[in-house]
């Protein structure tokens, strides 16, 4: 029987090969708060089996489990069969999408990323005060959440490049739009022209991304290549931050969240372990670290179209770090500081941040 | 179904636990064998009162209910054969005690086998069973299925813990069994009867659990037999050394050419390879009982023995046997994985066996497992697309039960009957015996709604 879908054709093999032992539960942060076997990845590839079986049909009734999960990748690490959920779900997506089905916030992301040049739609360009788009040896490229979300952490950033003397610029930035490939529609490449001739014109040698979504595109993704083929430095703060020389220290007791785009889609664990041990000796690890991380519940397109959940996964990762009383939470994406901020209590003492904010903090403290 | 009944349910748990949606009932189709069947609707119970008045309304309209945790079965024994309600106890997940001075724990059956371990290690206490599916199988789960794991040789099983249990009868009435002591002989020990009884007779709600101190030091070898007897012999000669080692693991030629095929580990292709764990208190302990068990390796002709000077080292001897059944669910599309158990004495024989049946079938089977506790896993890999060979592998594990019978052993060490092997209960179980069980049945639940199809309990 010739397969109907594109994620049949692609990955057939691998979703037989799920052996339903269900160990993706035990990291999958939509079944940690809903224990709801149907959200988890076994269920999802089971739902996928069902349709290559033909006792189910792709439509509208699987939106709700197909585009609510966060692409954070916990079930593959944790696979014993190898199989890449995260891929499958989002060549399914684009399946749906051009069967019709897909969620409206996908759609509306999509709609947003073909009129305008940011995910928020905004209109004014943020410059924090500084000059864009001139000659210098690096470009820092901040991403949205950074630029209209977070922009508290961006400014500490930014000040932190001035301290430590970086020459760097900010540039006029379009949405990287690598998150489209995860919501079931294609990265924009007129956007991603526009980010490479931006970042050329500088004649920086290297890029430093604020998002660790952002570096995983320009990473990765096709619609890139112009800048790696050009020589162009692909870095991300967490990487650039390990070979400073940064002396402050604190006593406070200092945790890491390991973003899912840097940890397990990158493998970058250690470097801003690194660069967190020498400012924090006090530092403690959660339950969940490294390849075991929870997500923090924003990815994949989820924060938007289910934000419900999407809060209660942030919670429950910051429960994790509540358990080991940690005084900072440190992370290295305005994503997740984003979210897991959203799901902080007012008797909740801890703090969440990037380390560059709590490094620039502690510089200012100290001066 | 009819609406009254799930408007009922609805009443019962909240709107929010209830779903009789597409996308949950595919779920609830499944464990982790290869059985599949759909159910009416699924609940969320969230406490014994719910519980309880689900089975009542159940009962009363004589609906099948089928109790789960984690759906890591695999012999489909949470599979819906008959439709009905899935029960589903995930959100009863609190650990309601933990007595060190009692030796006891007491949770909810929706506990996650490593959340109770996590919460016992600071106190430097364990619930030992360890199953291989340990980060997410449920408690609950663990009960009904009188789980083991890979120390079934030094510290039992599921049931050799369990004190005490909350259980909710098939009419909705609520009953304890056992005590809170660790010794107890009043009356007839309900408790050992529920665990391990598949959701046939009760649905447990809360457990008393007995803890053990976790032992602090470990050694760990690896032997390589050339010659399978050799192996076999080796094993029955520990036990009659005086040690019992923690972990006593046996892993075939055809498990050692599938992971070097599959990963860069590079074991040397023998007949068969033993790993031997001891563990207690002082590393002296462990290394002097670790050193009988190397002698014993060295009388029975091994190749080459590699014991592990630290930790890191010992993780690296780990990974060829924990790497097996990962290489080998990615080998075929499908695979049912068996757990045949024997006498000791009978491993080289179940092998053996187990080789032949391969051959006659023309299937690969690899099979590693605890022979300490003479329980194996043959792993037996197959394409579920192809009729024919779908039809052997059957036939394989018919020859397979059969065989493990004959050899004085059991059809299950660890995973249960389910559907899987309830045809083959007779081969093990005389008429009087499962007459007997079929009356207990009847007994706790006489209109057959709890897990209904399992075990064979309604033949006859």
């Amino acid at each position: 029987m010739e397969a109907k879908y594109d994620f049949e054709r692609k990955y057939r093999k691998q979703i037989l090969q799920c052996s339903r032992c269900g160990y993706c539960q035990a990291v999958c942060p939509i079944f940690g708060i809903t224990h709801r076997p149907s959200f988890n990845a076994r269920g999802k590839m089971l739902l996928l089996k069902e349709v290559m079986d033909g006792k189910i049909d792709l439509n509208e009734e699987l939106i709700d489990t197909l585009f609510q999960c966060t692409t954070c990748a916990a079930c593959k690490e944790n696979c014993p069969s190898g199989v890449n959920v995260p891929e499958i779900i989002k060549q399914a997506r684009k399946d749906m999408v051009n069967i019709g089905s897909c969620h409206p916030a996908f759609t509306g992301m999509n709609e947003v990323l073909q009129k305008n040049t940011n995910i928020y739609a905004e209109d004014e360009p943020e410059d924090f005060g500084r000059e864009r788009n001139k000659k210098a040896d690096y470009v820092y490229f901040v991403g949205c959440v950074g630029l209209y979300r977070e922009d508290e952490a961006t400014e500490a950033t930014l000040d932190l490049l001035d301290r430590l003397d970086v020459d760097y610029t900010l540039v006029d930035e379009a949405c990287c739009s690598g998150v489209l490939e995860d919501v079931g529609h294609s990265i924009n490449t007129d956007l991603a022209d526009k980010n490479i001739e931006t970042i050329l014109a500088t004649g920086a040698h290297t890029v430093i991304t604020g998002c660790p979504y952002c570096y995983r595109t320009f990473k990765n993704k096709d619609a890139y290549a112009p800048l790696r083929e050009k020589g162009i430095q692909l870095v991300h703060m967490a990487q650039f931050l390990k070979d400073l020389d940064i002396s402050v220290t604190t006593d406070l007791k200092v945790t890491y969240h390991d973003p899912c785009d840097l940890g397990r889609h990158c493998g970058i664990y250690e470097e801003p372990r690194q660069t967190i041990r020498k400012i924090a000796p006090n530092f403690v690890e959660m339950a969940h670290h490294h390849a075991d991380s929870l997500c923090c519940g924003s990815g994949g397109g989820v924060r938007g179209a289910f934000p419900k959940n999407s809060l209660k996964m942030a919670r429950h990762r910051l429960d994790e770090a509540l358990d080991v009383q940690a005084d900072v939470l440190l992370t290295e994406c305005n994503s997740c500081v984003h979210n897991l901020a959203n799901a902080k209590l007012r008797k909740d003492k801890i703090r969440i941040m990037n380390t560059t904010q709590f490094i620039n903090e502690l510089m200012e403290e100290a001066e | 179904m009819n609406d009254d009944i799930k408007k009922a349910l609805k009443e019962i748990v909240g709107e929010d636990n209830f779903t009789d949606r597409l996308i949950d009932m595919v779920s609830y189709s499944y464990d982790a064998s290869e059985h599949s069947s759909r159910p009416d609707c699924a609940v969320w119970a969230e406490n014994v009162e719910q519980v309880s008045e689900i089975l009542k309304t159940a009962d009363k309209h004589r609906i099948p209910v089928i109790p789960r945790g984690a759906g890591t079965g695999l012999s489909g024994m949470v599979v819906p054969v008959k439709g009905g309600i899935v029960l589903d106890l995930n959100r009863m997940n609190r650990i309601l005690k933990i007595s060190i001075e009692d030796r006891l724990a007491v949770v909810q059956p929706g506990v996650v086998y490593a959340d109770l371990d996590r919460a016992l290690a600071p106190y430097g206490f364990f619930f030992p069973p360890d199953p291989g599916s340990g980060s997410v199988c449920t408690l609950g789960g663990n009960v009904a299925t009188n789980a083991g794991g890979v120390k079934g040789a030094k510290y039992g099983t599921t049931r050799d813990y369990v004190l005490g249990l909350q259980v909710v009868r098939a009419d909705g009435r609520i009953m304890r069994t056992g005590a809170s002591t660790i010794k107890c002989v009043s009356g007839y020990d309900l408790t050992r009867l529920i665990v391990g009884s598949e959701g046939t007779l009760g649905v447990v709600t809360e457990i008393t659990l007995k803890i053990n101190p976790k032992p602090t030091a470990a050694s760990t070898a690896v032997a390589t037999f050339g010659n399978l007897e050799d192996a076999g012999r080796a094993v029955t000669r520990i036990m009659s050394s005086g040690i019992i080692p923690a972990v006593m693991e046996i892993m075939d030629l055809p498990t050692i050419q599938a992971i070097n095929q599959n990963t860069d580990l590079g074991l040397p292709e023998v007949e068969a390879m033993l790993l031997v764990e001891t563990d207690g208190y002082t590393q002296v302990e462990t290394d002097y009982q670790l050193s009988k068990v190397v002698e014993v390796f060295k009388e029975n002709h091994s190749l080459d023995i590699k014991q592990a000077a630290s930790r890191d080292e010992a993780a690296v001897l780990w990974k060829a046997r924990k790497s097996a059944y990962a290489v080998l669910a990615r080998i075929q599309t499908h695979f049912v994985l068996e757990d045949v158990t024997v006498p000791m004495g009978r491993i080289t024989d179940l092998l053996r066996g187990i080789g032949d049946i391969s051959k006659k079938y023309d299937l690969r089977i690899a099979t590693f497992g605890h022979a300490g506790d003479g329980n194996l896993h043959p792993q037996i890999l197959y394409d579920g697309y192809n009729p024919d060979e779908t039809a052997r592998m059957k036939q394989a594990v018919a020859d397979l039960f059969k065989l493990s019978v004959e050899l004085n052993g059991t059809l299950t060490g660890e995973h249960g009957i389910g559907i899987a092997k309830a045809s083959f209960m007779s081969l093990e179980h005389d008429d009087v015996e499962m007459e007997t069980m079929r009356a207990v049945k009847r007994a706790f639940d006489p209109n057959n709604i709890l897990n209904p199809g399992k075990m064979a309990l309604e033949a006859n």
